[in-house]
């Protein structure tokens, strides 16, 4: 996979009780080139989390043994630091998920798609990892963002971009080689947990399209179909 | 929301009862007074009457009995003069000249005979001669010159002429008088202190159920927990708010049901969707190489987005018809979602060929689950999407009307059909062309209504079809306490 090197040494603890989820998950994670520990409860999960440090933590809510959340809240009451993805099959959002999320962790509501988790595991551990060294510039190809002027070119040609539609490539930017999916791009660029049944983002990506890959140049805002959208790596 | 009115109605409520109740109390001693008044009245006279009886009999036996000489005049006056020392009902601090009581004797016609009284009795002579006289029966006689009538029997005697003996009703009058104005003044402290019980009483009374209703329309609100306060008695406001109690007990209990058979519900069937997109969404990264089995899958991934948005959809709008949605309130400001929305369907909307705009007055406030709104706003504009056909205009329009928050949706297109539109907001219901599930309108409907708001969707005059979300401000109360949940989590 094109994140491979990326992700190499990311040590993950997955806490998940279904074995159906439990075995894709760890597949795929595994293919994503992460080191995989599954734990099928609670009482495995600490002894886990106690024996070795992560880099981060998948935890479904519902565990057999105990709540998701008193896990986490143990698990952080020990000094387990690393950020926590949340699985969660319940109906709303807990308060207290809204929290943790303050607290820079991440949830997914079930069911989710494959590649939304990969993404945001990404930025999780990213985030984690990277301190807040925020260059002035992204760079993919030969595409160039100023960060503090709004201002986009390709190849030395100034791009005609509305501020929204900068937001929108930025991100992709930040996330260039990694898919970002609609819903994500959905909560982060527009600020919207929605799921419309519709094609609202896609024409947004279109749009920004014909402006990014213009007629000569090499295409490099791609999509996947059924998941999501990715821009070329740098 | 409106203790204020509520009090004041509760209030008057108090005021009203008190009022009525005491109108029938004072309404009752009435009676009762004027009953007793004319009982005493009744005993006064009969006293009166049969004194005058005994003494005209007396006065009448000396005057046949004294020899018509010139000491008779002597004799029968200092037996009338006597006599009317003895008056019943007479008050002590009179003047000397008693005017209470006159002798008379007379023929029918002719002068006096005889006169013991005050004045000369010319004037009582002439009023008795007026009146039709039977023997031995009181009757009254108004006289000129005194302001009070008299009581007087006649008695006939054996030389033809009458003797008439008068009593004076002024102190029978003033007996009563004094009674009148007795009872006036106590009467009105009875009925005073009487409504002043029945005021604070019912006043009491209603205050419980003030207590009860406020907390009552607090439960409603969101927090099913809370119970209304009892007052520890066993009357009818302690057996309401135990009744009440105990149903709240039922009602939370069966929204507890609900929400747990809604989210094992949830569970059960998110655990296997979640496994099995995961699974295609493998092979579709493994399925590169095999370019025939790709738009399967993908088409698959896509069907089980839709199962699952459907999922959540009917559970929301199944919960929310049983006023059970959770909410996750904030202050969020729908101007800026508005925005925010245009931002992100208008161009969609332009590829579809409809304009689209915003007509806003400016930030308006609402305490609301964010997320909700957010989707039921895309809901609408989805809707709109679908349906209008191209070269229409979608209107959003936002303002604030006593202390409401008003969103309407409108478009100029063919409005809605005649056949969905008595049952809009019913789940599944949705036109003949619609390739939705049915559910958007009906989820719209159910989130104004988990926020205490409402919908209304109309075909405008001017053609197309026109929807009304109304939701409840932000008021001073829920933004200090939306501050303080900010303030808790960060």
């Amino acid at each position: 996979m094109q994140s491979m090197a990326y992700a190499l040494f990311m040590r993950l603890l997955l806490v998940e009780d279904e074995l159906e989820i439990q075995d894709f998950l760890k597949t795929s994670l595994a293919d994503e080139g992460y080191e995989v520990d599954v734990a099928g409860d609670g009482g495995t999960a600490e002894k886990f989390a106690s024996a070795k440090v992560y880099d981060a933590l998948i935890v479904d809510l519902g565990l057999p043994d105990q709540d998701g959340i008193d896990l986490i809240l143990r698990l952080r009451r020990q000094g387990v630091s690393s950020p926590v993805m949340i699985l969660s099959a319940r109906r709303s959002v807990d308060d207290r998920v809204a929290g943790l999320e303050q607290g820079g962790d991440d949830y997914l509501t079930k069911p989710f798609a494959l590649a939304e988790l990969l993404a945001r595991l990404r930025n999780l551990l990213k985030r984690n990892a990277a301190t807040s060294s925020s260059p002035m510039t992204l760079q993919v190809a030969d595409l160039e963002l100023d960060l503090l002027r709004r201002r986009a070119s390709r190849g030395g040609e100034l791009l005609n971009l509305s501020p929204q539609e900068f937001v929108l490539l930025e991100y992709l930017c930040r996330h260039a080689g990694r898919v970002v999916t609609r819903s994500m791009l959905l909560a982060e660029v527009w600020g919207m947990r929605i799921q419309p049944d519709t094609n609202v983002v896609d024409v947004h990506i279109y749009r920004l399209r014909g402006k990014v890959d213009v007629e000569g140049r090499e295409p490099l805002i791609k999509t996947l179909r059924g998941v999501g959208y990715v821009l070329k790596e740098r | 929301m409106s203790s204020k009115s509520d009090s004041k109605r509760l209030h008057s409520a108090a005021w009203r009862i008190s009022l009525w109740a005491t109108l029938a109390f004072a309404l009752g001693t009435l009676l009762v007074f004027a009953g007793l008044h004319q009982f005493v009245a009744n005993d006064i006279q009969r006293r009166s009457d049969a004194w005058l009886s005994g003494e005209v009999g007396t006065l009448g036996d000396v005057a046949e009995r004294t020899p018509k000489d010139r000491l008779y005049h002597r004799v029968v006056g200092e037996v009338a003069e006597l006599a009317s020392r003895e008056v019943p009902n007479r008050s002590r601090n009179q003047g000397k000249e008693n005017d209470s009581v006159f002798f008379l004797q007379a023929a029918p016609t002719g002068p006096a005979k005889l006169w013991v009284g005050a004045g000369d009795g010319e004037a009582n002579l002439a009023a008795i001669r007026a009146q039709k006289v039977v023997p031995d029966v009181p009757f009254h006689l108004n006289v000129k010159g005194f302001p009070k009538p008299f009581r007087v029997v006649a008695s006939p005697i054996n030389d033809g002429s009458f003797i008439y003996l008068g009593l004076s009703e002024r102190d029978e009058l003033r007996v009563l008088r004094n009674l009148r104005t007795r009872f006036l003044w106590l009467g009105l402290l009875i009925v005073l202190f009487g409504f002043g019980i029945v005021f604070y009483t019912t006043r009491r009374m209603l205050g419980h159920v003030r207590e009860i209703t406020e907390a009552a329309s607090r439960i409603g609100e969101s927090d099913l927990s809370r119970r209304v306060p009892t007052t520890g008695q066993n009357d009818e406001i302690g057996q309401l708010s135990r009744t009440l109690n105990r149903m709240l007990d039922r009602i939370e209990n069966s929204v507890h049901q609900l929400h747990t058979i809604t989210d094992s519900l949830a569970h059960d069937l998110r655990s296997p969707l979640t496994a099995i997109r995961g699974k295609l969404e493998m092979s579709l990264s493994e399925a590169g190489a095999d370019p025939e089995a790709e738009p399967m899958i993908v088409s698959a991934i896509e069907e089980l987005d839709r199962l699952t948005e459907f999922l959540n959809t009917s559970l929301d709008v199944a919960e929310a018809r049983a006023d059970a949605l959770r909410l996750t309130r904030t202050e969020i400001d729908l101007d800026e979602v508005m925005r925010v929305m245009m931002d992100l369907y208008e161009p969609c909307m332009s590829e579809h060929g409809l304009r689209m705009q915003l007509r806003s007055g400016g930030a308006v406030k609402v305490f609301a689950d964010a997320a909700l709104v957010h989707r039921a706003v895309a809901n609408l504009l989805d809707n709109e999407l679908k349906h209008l056909p191209a070269s229409c205009t979608v209107t959003i329009g936002l303002q604030a009307e006593n202390e409401a928050a008003v969103v309407t949706v409108e478009d100029d297109g063919p409005g809605f059909a005649a056949e969905v539109k008595n049952a809009m907001f019913q789940q599944r219901v949705k036109g003949r062309n619609s390739s939705g599930h049915g559910l958007g309108l009906a989820f719209v409907e159910a989130v104004a209504r988990a926020h205490g708001g409402t919908v209304m969707a109309s075909n405008r005059a001017e053609g197309g079809a026109r929807l009304v979300i109304t939701l409840p401000c932000v008021q001073e109360s829920q933004e200090r306490s939306g501050q303080a949940v900010a303030a808790e989590i960060g």
